[in-house]
């Protein structure tokens, strides 16, 4: 209990910060508008004429950029990776590791704030009348609605782990240019974020299937859309508790051998 | 004032400047043209994927998407060399180091140009090269002296256009003190809306990527009289202007840098 009151002192703090910065939430959201536009449209151009592919119709396909998009915008409102790694090159990095609480759970719980002020301020409204206005599909029960957000919650926590992972190289390389790059790579690809799964060449799904991305993106989607239904969901959800278990001991290894090496530069 | 001539030699002196500076972290160095290769080849990966089912994008093959996506690469690739660092002029004016490019017998805009030569960019530099030789081959472009040189005139004028839009963005900090924030909000989601063929966007937009941002001349229109295509809503001669757009958005870019550094208030110590 205790534990929950101190990190969740950080969720507040970050969402009254959040709201300090409101031209940072206006510039995020016409990024978001764009990118909407952008893969709206290529899905649009890619079906032009199709009534459906398989099996999925451009409406459903559609809704699932939206979804998509939304998820893309909830995953990107916490701290940049490259704010943490820029304390790990300054060496401020030190301070927070001596203070008594654990980092990555600060962070993640820094990101609870300022990703629900995102949502509540900026996406429920941008969203909302998005599916107002245009021709997109509701899930109809509360069931699926239930599941998504459970599965959009565990898919954030997945992201955590591994972008936070990949952000750990720092310690060792101080410049991840490269490494950083397949890692976004990935996720955007891999994790069905633009393209769904079920649209990939066979060899490349299947090796899709034995990762923990796509429990970032298309998973929830896919239940959204009711792509994935039933007793299937319980299936995702467990490939996804799955995941995340895995994903959070690899994090908890590497963050116990990175900061046993913390190099101070210029300390 | 220096005359216009005396100021290449001297260009040189403070690029060479910077490429000793940066070849001292030689890792760093690799490390960044890999990774921007990765990102370039992982987009290219994206649209094969993206095709693998649907076979064409608004009448645009893999090939020719490919072909689209590198002339955009190319031009970017200079742009980064020449202008990419206008975009944080605000951190140059909030920390007051700014000042510098101002007491010197030189133009300031100049002096700023040439204060950072980025070799990074020999990634991009890479990465269309490579595909600008696979995909003529797979798609039968031959070369010849006038769609050579009408290609080297685009991918000036395509410099001139995205370095422009750099030069005004970076000028807004002159009134606001903001600048990075704003090339992330328009120029960077610009930037990924090219590189899919602007015919498949609301006639809005394209219309706005013609006449006002005119990012279709980068890469779309370049590409349609080079692959010959067909483009909706434009006649197809369009992109033949795409030298000229070019330099009179950087004019205009320069005059209003110009104008915006008249405005400049020192941030004072």
């Amino acid at each position: 209990m205790e534990y929950i009151r101190m990190y969740s002192t950080f969720t507040k703090k970050a969402f009254l910060r959040s709201a300090a910065y409101r031209f940072d939430v206006w510039s995020r959201l016409i990024s978001n508008v764009i990118f909407l536009l952008m893969w709206g449209s290529i899905w649009m151009a890619l079906y032009s004429g199709r009534e459906e592919a398989e099996g999925v119709s451009l409406v459903v396909m559609l809704t699932y950029v939206a979804v998509s998009q939304f998820l893309n915008a909830v995953n990107g409102a916490g701290t940049p990776l490259w704010e943490i790694q820029e304390k790990v090159r300054t060496g401020d990095i030190a301070f927070e590791l001596m203070k008594p609480f654990d980092v990555p759970l600060r962070y993640l719980f820094a990101d609870f704030g300022s990703v629900s002020f995102y949502i509540l301020t900026a996406l429920i409204p941008l969203y909302t009348i998005l599916f107002i206005f245009f021709d997109l599909e509701l899930p109809t029960s509360w069931l699926v609605w239930l599941f998504f957000i459970l599965s959009a919650f565990l898919g954030f926590l997945i992201r955590y782990c591994i972008e936070l992972t990949f952000g750990l190289f720092t310690f060792w390389l101080i410049e991840t240019g490269g490494i950083e790059d397949i890692f976004y790579f990935s996720v955007s690809l891999l994790s069905g974020s633009v393209i769904p799964l079920w649209f990939f060449p066979g060899w490349l799904q299947t090796i899709a299937s034995y990762l923990p991305f796509q429990g970032i993106y298309f998973i929830p989607n896919a239940i959204f859309i009711e792509e994935i239904a039933g007793q299937e969901m319980f299936m995702s959800i467990s490939i996804q508790l799955f995941w995340l278990i895995v994903c959070y001991l690899i994090l908890r290894f590497l963050w116990n051998k990175a900061t046993k090496k913390v190099i101070v530069q210029g300390g | 004032m220096l005359s216009f001539l005396s100021y290449i030699p001297l260009y040189f002196r403070l690029v060479g400047a910077g490429i000793r500076a940066q070849m001292q972290y030689r890792f760093a160095f690799i490390m960044r043209i890999v990774g921007m290769i990765t990102a370039y080849a992982g987009t290219a990966v994206t649209m094969w994927v993206m095709l693998y089912e649907f076979k064409q994008l608004g009448q645009w093959n893999f090939y020719e998407l490919l072909f689209l996506f590198a002339i955009a690469v190319v031009s970017w690739g200079f742009c980064i060399i020449l202008f990419f660092h206008f975009r944080s002029l605000d951190t140059y004016i909030v920390n007051g180091t700014f000042d510098r490019f101002l007491v010197r017998p030189i133009n300031p805009f100049f002096h700023f140009m040439a204060m950072k030569f980025d070799i990074g960019a020999a990634g991009q530099f890479i990465f269309s090269i490579f595909v600008f030789i696979w995909v003529s081959s797979v798609l039968d472009i031959h070369w010849q002296l006038a769609n050579s040189i009408f290609l080297v005139f685009a991918i000036i004028g395509g410099v001139l256009i995205q370095g422009g839009l750099l030069v005004m963005i970076s000028a807004i900090a002159f009134w606001t003190t903001k600048s990075e924030r704003f090339y992330w909000v328009v120029m960077y989601p610009a930037r990924n809306l090219t590189n899919y063929p602007l015919g498949i966007y609301p006639k809005v937009v394209q219309w706005f990527t013609a006449f006002v941002v005119p990012f279709g001349f980068v890469n779309y229109f370049p590409a349609t009289v080079i692959l010959k295509k067909d483009i909706p809503f434009f006649p197809d001669y369009i992109g033949y202007f795409t030298p000229l757009v070019g330099l009179v958005f950087f004019l205009i870019a320069y005059r209003l840098w110009m104008f915006g550094l008249n405005h400049y208030k020192s941030a004072g110590s």
